[in-house]
């Protein structure tokens, strides 16, 4: 016998190292040869797309295309600090001094095109498709490569830092705000439990996801399927078997991680509410696409067959054991 | 590992000679999905290893007379792709495609999985349904065995296994299979059963039931073919056949600690090979 149910999962994550705790990014953006734009940051790509956001923010900060951006990153001796790829940050964190960096490396082209523009002031300046063009008469304007062949003797860059805003808890009483800014997420699934075997099957699942901005909407949701697929494997398969702090399980033909046929296909929700502190409303979602999933299963078993599973992962066999305790106690 | 030499063998009979002139010291090699990760642990450390993959007479399904014949190293894909093994063989298809992942089945062969001995091995209960006939070559000469019996006498040392081979069923026979693995690929069998039932009208005429992952090796539940046969399939039948295994697997498991989840498991898979040979029997096509 099988029995539907369906259950819902919420929640709310706090972004950055929190706690009062100094969290701070910083950025370097320096003219290349050929008019490209460098920007050097300690920024790590661990998969998350973090070397394709970034580039997309400088991009957007100074006009030019994602193609004429180089992201040097991952070489600390090339680049300056911009802390860990953890704690759901990088997107805010970081993207925000890549911002600052960029919108000071504009007052630093627009202070060049001055002179080389034989202007009076920076004034009326903007950047359009890797040029600086006066706006009221954009006959008077002078290419990023023409500016990096005047200038190939001298560096043109500029630094951007952004310091998180958080604060500490009061030590005595637990209280306070230590987290800002938050991420919100909410996910739904449908779920089919097999009486006889104690297979839960998943049917559907939606998953609406708080993003601030979505700076890149297909990353984006690819970071929904994976943080949702990981906790699929968390909740239904996944199992040390931790024994005075050895693992038992030490190997993938019994540590199961669900397959590519174990994962459905999730239908992603992307909430745009953009947070007006972070750049372009751009807030992280790393570790928060794997929160709610694992209420949302356990609250549709529940739904499912009325038996409330308190200790994951939801195993088959302990799947039937908690249905026949059930059935005594009843 | 120690391996001196890999022979790519070109014919059955450069293969046996082989195996008799190096006897245990020798491994033969087909698909390689279970042998490879043997040889890696040290489980087995052959000085030779005989490559059977490219011997064009031990590949391939054929159909002769009243046989249908496997041969040793067909692959599970393409068993998979085979059209024989629609409809009333449809038993056969399905576990080969619930086998590893589409990487192990282009690569695991039939062969394979009945000469690694794994009690969990998904082929083998469809084929022992089938009451399939298992043909090895030695230099001693040729050896037919039943593949009910095969495991009580299994491969020597000495011996290649040629092909495996069943008789065609007819309209009213039909094999069907089910798996109980713990997610949808890469899943190692904790249960399977397979059913070869001839139908009289709604009845069963005659009936073989093979288990897998119930004992040390795939093997026949007589206990529930004969509570079944001359029965017809319905409800209350079906519920019978389960206790009847329950109480087999009580027998022969006792004390396992796998056994309480297995005997309420068995219900499942028991009822899912009966309703499915139900349905092709009505016409329902399976896939």
């Amino acid at each position: 016998m099988k029995k539907r149910g369906i259950g819902v999962g919420l929640s709310f994550y706090g972004t950055g190292y929190g706690n009062g705790f100094p969290d701070i990014s910083r950025a370097i953006v320096r003219l290349l040869p050929g008019g490209r734009i460098g920007i050097y940051c300690g920024v790590t790509e661990v998969g998350q797309g973090a070397k394709t956001a970034m580039i997309q923010i400088g991009a957007e900060t100074l006009g030019v295309t994602e193609k004429d951006i180089d992201l040097i990153h991952e070489d600390t001796s090339l680049m300056p600090d911009s802390g860990t790829a953890a704690a759901t940050r990088q997107t805010y964190n970081t993207g925000n001094a890549i911002k600052v960096a960029c919108q000071n490396m504009r007052e630093k082209l627009f202070e060049k095109a001055k002179v080389e523009l034989g202007l009076n002031s920076t004034a009326g300046l903007a950047l359009e498709k890797g040029e600086v063009v006066l706006s009221f008469f954009p006959q008077k304007r002078i290419s990023f490569k023409r500016l990096s062949e005047i200038y190939k003797d001298e560096t043109i860059e500029a630094e951007g830092e952004f310091v998180a805003q958080t604060t500490t808890m009061d030590p005595d009483t637990g209280q306070g705000a230590p987290y800002w800014p938050y991420t919100f997420n909410a996910c739904a699934v449908e779920v089919e439990v097999d009486m006889n075997t104690g297979i839960v099957n998943l049917l559907r699942a939606v998953f609406a996801q708080d993003a601030g901005r979505a700076v890149n909407p297909h990353l984006l949701e690819g970071q929904m399927d994976g943080g949702f697929a990981m906790a699929l494997g968390y909740t239904l398969f996944e199992d040390l078997k931790l024994e005075n702090g050895v693992i038992k399980n030490n190997r993938f033909s019994k540590y199961l991680i669900p397959t590519a046929m174990d994962m459905i296909d999730v239908e992603n929700i992307i909430i745009e509410d953009p947070e007006n502190t972070a750049p372009y409303g751009a807030k992280g979602i790393g570790e928060p696409v794997m929160i709610p999933i694992a209420p949302a299963i356990l609250n549709a078993i529940y739904n499912a067959i009325g038996i409330r599973i308190t200790e994951l992962p939801v195993t088959p066999e302990k799947l039937m054991k908690a249905i026949r305790e059930a059935e005594v106690n009843n | 590992m120690d391996i001196k030499k890999v022979y790519n063998s070109k014919s059955v009979e450069e293969v046996i000679d082989l195996l008799g002139e190096y006897g245990k010291k020798a491994k033969v090699i087909a698909g390689g999905t279970d042998i490879v990760i043997a040889l890696n642990k040290n489980v087995i450390e052959p000085e030779i290893l005989i490559d059977i993959s490219k011997i064009e007479e031990l590949k391939g399904i054929r159909e002769e007379d009243e046989y249908i014949t496997i041969g040793s190293t067909t692959t599970f894909a393409e068993v998979v792709e085979s059209q024989i093994f629609e409809n009333n063989l449809y038993g056969l298809h399905k576990a080969c495609k619930m086998v590893g992942s589409p990487q192990i089945r282009n690569k695991g062969t039939i062969g394979g999985n009945i000469a690694n001995g794994s009690p969990a091995a998904d082929s083998v209960p469809p084929l022992m349904a089938l009451d399939s006939i298992v043909t090895l070559k030695s230099i001693d000469g040729i050896r037919e065995i039943s593949l009910e019996d095969y495991y009580l006498n299994p491969i020597k040392e000495k011996e290649l296994l040629i092909n495996i081979r069943f008789k065609r069923p007819k309209d009213n026979q039909i094999l069907t299979f089910a798996k109980l693995g713990l997610r949808k690929a890469l899943a190692i069998s904790r249960l399977t059963l397979s059913s070869y039932i001839e139908f009289e009208d709604k009845t069963i005429d005659s009936i073989r039931v093979a288990s897998g992952a119930l004992a040390k090796f795939p093997m026949r539940e007589k206990e529930v073919e004969d509570y079944l046969l001359g029965k017809s399939l319905e409800e209350k039948t079906i519920e019978g056949a389960i206790e009847v295994l329950r109480n087999s697997m009580d027998e022969r498991l006792k004390g396992r600690s796998t056994l309480p989840y297995k005997r309420v498991a068995i219900s499942t898979i028991l009822r899912e090979i009966l309703e499915e040979a139900l349905a092709i029997e009505e016409g329902v096509k399976a896939w």
